[in-house]
């Protein structure tokens, strides 16, 4: 995937995938709190938080009918969790009907084989990369065509934030020439 | 008498002729290059060449009278009071009715008798409270003049951009201290802005993040070199250990032997390996609170220096403790 003479296999690593889904009708909180597995009611902010097994997936319910699903390792897996979801819900007894599914955010974790001089990078990539040696010991990188952003450690980890694995993927394409160019040892 | 027809006659000549002249609008008839030179108790512009009287009833605009700092404030006999402060709202050029001075604007129970203060408008005063709080938070670090203007001017501009409008002004203030003091070249670490504001670091570090993006400009990376002179004269330590730690710092950097730590850890891991190699030595403790560092992070830096310690000196450096009895940590 990276233009160079011997192809190196990057590992990008996905932790998390974040996404929301209706159900289509409203839900009785207090029903799926009282009658449900696995689930916790958080009355003060109106929500109940459902964790599933397998996939290994949180799912924050409202009374609405909208879900957050987070904690999935994958887009299909992330579907997987949000139908198992739906269904337990269907067992409670609600009339649910599947809609509305969207991937909104993904965390991907990526490692280069090489350090990274900061400072440098930062002074060549002005003004899309900030770098706060006192605030945070990473450089905040934003690819804004892409809406994706990045921590580059100077390890080598790159933690990539993206709206799904594509970008996220193509974000590590387009940083990887520039972090290469103020690799340590050159 | 003869000097005063003359006048006339280059009054006229000067208004007749019509020869242009770039730089001033009199001049001598017949010396057009020369200089004129003011008279000033006639207040005549007269050439020195020929002695004619070339500009009559010319106003100076030095001022009437002398002001030194040991008088009365209260005696200063001018007519057109402070300065406009142009960072208020454009200059407002209404009137306003003054304190009293004398005794007859006091009434009988000792309050003044007009009482009227314009009021301004709620922008004008958060804007001058800021300003105050700036300059309080300023006077504490003793900062110079000139950053406590840019710091008010930076003030403004986010100010009235409004973009930060939900986030506390002291906060915003907080932050503008700490851009300008980088701006000047002369930055200030979050952790002394703390010190003398209210606000805490992580605030101030979310809205420095929010002023650089809401102004679209950027600030250079600190380096170790910008703090050792503070440092240094804070503990006490002379100037060849100063020389010394700026050195060490800048060739640990140079050399990369701390990926990934902040420049101040660096700078007072390497204040403390120059003050442990000369006779005065100081402590992590000290260095640590002057720093604003823990005394665990220098220790970490402090490693990662000692490994290649014998190089990070420099050559002209006066050891009291050789660098093969640095304490190891």
């Amino acid at each position: 995937m990276e233009a160079g003479s011997e192809p190196l296999p990057l590992d990008i690593l996905i932790t998390n995938v974040v996404c929301v889904f209706r159900v289509r009708c409203h839900l009785d909180l207090r029903h799926i709190a009282l009658k449900g597995a696995n689930v916790m009611y958080k009355r003060d902010e109106g929500k109940v938080v459902m964790k599933l097994r397998r996939p290994r997936v949180t799912a924050t319910i409202w009374s609405s009918g909208k879900i957050i699903s987070t904690g999935a390792t994958s887009e299909d897996e992330a579907k997987i969790g949000a139908r198992k979801c739906a269904r337990c819900l269907q067992k409670l007894g609600f009339q649910v009907r599947f809609g509305a599914f969207r991937v909104v955010n993904v965390l991907a974790v990526c490692s280069m084989p090489f350090e990274i001089r900061l400072p440098d990078f930062t002074k060549q990539q002005r003004p899309l990369a900030s770098y706060e040696p006192e605030l945070h010991p990473a450089v905040n990188f934003k690819i804004k065509p892409l809406t994706a952003s990045m921590q580059i450690f100077s390890t080598g980890s790159i933690t990539i934030t993206a709206s799904n694995v594509a970008r996220a993927a193509q974000a590590v394409e387009h940083v990887y020439p520039l972090v290469l160019a103020s690799r340590k040892g050159t | 008498m003869i000097i005063r027809k003359r006048v006339k006659m280059a009054a006229m000549a000067a208004v007749s002729s019509p020869r242009p002249h770039p730089v001033t609008k009199i001049y001598c008839p017949s010396h057009p290059d020369a200089v004129l030179v003011e008279d000033y108790r006639a207040g005549d512009m007269i050439c020195p060449e020929c002695g004619l009287v070339v500009g009559d009833r010319m106003i100076d605009v030095g001022s009437e009278w002398r002001t030194f700092s040991n008088d009365h404030v209260g005696k200063d006999p001018s007519r057109v009071g402070d300065a406009q402060n142009p960072l208020l709202n454009g200059g407002d050029l209404s009137t306003v009715i003054g304190k009293g001075t004398g005794a007859a604007s006091f009434d009988e129970f000792g309050n003044s008798k007009y009482q009227n203060r314009r009021a301004m408008t709620s922008q004008d005063r958060a804007m001058l409270t800021a300003f105050r709080e700036i300059n309080t938070m300023a006077d504490r670090i003793n900062l110079p003049r000139n950053i406590v203007d840019r710091t008010n001017n930076l003030f403004k501009q986010v100010y009235e951009q409004r973009c930060l409008k939900g986030r506390s002004n002291d906060a915003i203030a907080s932050a503008c201290l700490y851009i300008a003091c980088r701006q000047e070249g002369v930055p200030r670490t979050f952790k002394e802005i703390c010190a003398v504001s209210r606000i805490s670091k992580k605030e101030i570090g979310r809205c420095f993040k929010l002023i650089l993006k809401a102004l679209e400009t950027s600030v250079d990376l600190i380096t170790t070199g910008d703090f050792m002179s503070r440092f240094c004269s804070n503990l006490g330590l002379p100037k060849a250990v100063q020389i010394a730690a700026t050195h060490i710092a800048r060739r640990a950097v140079d050399l990369d032997l701390v990926p990934g730590r902040s420049p101040i850890s660096v700078a007072a891991a390497a204040i403390y390996m120059a003050s442990q190699a000369s006779a005065d030595k100081r402590t992590q403790k000290e260095i640590g609170d002057i720093a604003g560092v823990a005394d665990v992070t220098i220790r970490q830096s402090y490693r990662l220096l000692y490994f290649k310690a014998a190089e990070l000196f420099p050559p002209d450096f006066k050891f009291d403790t050789p660098v093969d009895k640095l304490p190891q940590l």
